[in-house]
C-alpha cells in the first residue's frame, strides 16, 4: 500500500516538473541571451554608422554641381540703387531677387518666401524684403525674417562682380 | 571594471552616437546643409569604427575560456 502512494507520489512530481519547462522553448532560449543582443546591438550600430555613407556622397555630388553654377544675373550699371530685378538661380524653377541696397550693395535671396511659398518682393520704402501673403518681413542686409510667420531666413544666393557683370556664384541655405 | 565590460558598454553607447549621428546627417541633407552632413557622417564612421574594436575585444574576452 505504502509502496503504491510513493509510486504514485513519484510521477506526480514529475509530472510536475515537466510543466515547469512546458513553457521554454529551447530555440528561444539560446538565440535571446546576454551575447546574442550583444551582437544584434552592434549590428545595428554598424547599419546605422554606414546609412549615413548614402547621404554624404549625394551631398557631395550635389554641392558640386551648384559650386560649378556660375550665372550671370545682371551689368552694374543696370540697376540704380534701390532698385530689384527677378531672376532664377540656380534652376529655372527657383526663383530669386537681386537688390541694390542704399548703401550700395548688391544681395540676392532666393525669394520664395520660407513660410508658405508665396513670393517675396522688395519694398524700397521701408528697405525691407515683404512677402505680401501673410505680411512676412525680411532683413535686405541678410534675409533673416524679422516680422511675420516666417521663422527661417531666405536661402542666401553668393554673388561676385567681375568685369562690370554681377554673377551669382553659389548659394547658403543657412547663414548668419 | 574590465575589460570585457567596458566594451560591452561602450558598443551601447555608440549605438546612441549613430542613432543621433544618423538623425543629424539626415536633417542637414534635406535641410541642404551639406557642412552637417560631412560632419555627422565621420563622427558616425569613427563611432562605428570604436564599436568594432570594442566588439572583437569583448569577444575575445567572451569566449577566452
Amino acid at each position: 500500500m505504502t509502496e503504491d502512494r510513493k509510486k504514485n507520489n513519484q510521477s506526480a512530481n514529475d509530472q510536475d516538473m515537466m510543466k515547469l519547462v512546458e513553457n521554454l522553448n529551447r530555440k528561444e532560449d539560446v538565440n535571446l541571451n546576454r551575447r546574442a543582443f550583444l551582437k544584434a546591438s552592434f549590428g545595428t550600430t554598424v547599419a546605422l554608422g554606414l546609412a549615413t555613407t548614402p547621404f554624404g556622397i549625394i551631398s557631395a555630388v550635389r554641392s558640386e554641381k551648384e559650386d560649378s553654377n556660375q550665372v550671370e544675373i545682371a551689368s552694374v550699371d543696370e540697376l540704380a540703387i534701390g532698385e530689384a530685378k527677378n531672376f532664377n538661380y540656380p534652376t529655372e524653377d527657383e526663383p530669386a531677387v537681386l537688390v541694390r541696397t542704399p548703401d550700395d550693395r548688391y544681395v540676392a535671396y532666393n525669394n520664395k518666401c520660407t513660410h508658405l511659398q508665396c513670393p517675396v518682393f522688395y519694398e524700397k520704402k521701408d528697405n525691407v524684403l515683404l512677402c505680401p501673403c501673410h505680411k512676412g518681413y525680411f532683413d535686405v542686409n541678410n534675409g533673416h525674417p524679422v516680422a511675420g510667420p516666417p521663422q527661417r531666413e531666405l536661402p542666401k544666393i553668393l554673388l561676385e562682380v567681375k568685369d562690370g557683370k554681377v554673377l551669382a556664384v553659389g548659394r547658403e541655405y543657412r547663414h548668419g | 571594471m574590465d575589460k570585457k565590460r567596458v566594451s560591452f558598454l561602450s558598443i551601447f553607447v555608440f549605438l546612441a552616437i549613430n542613432v543621433i549621428s544618423l538623425s543629424k546627417v539626415i536633417e542637414g541633407f534635406y535641410g541642404k546643409e551639406y557642412g552637417h552632413v560631412y560632419s555627422f557622417m565621420i563622427v558616425a564612421l569613427i563611432s562605428t569604427g570604436l564599436a568594432t574594436i570594442a566588439f572583437f575585444t569583448w569577444r575575445k574576452q567572451e569566449y577566452k575560456s
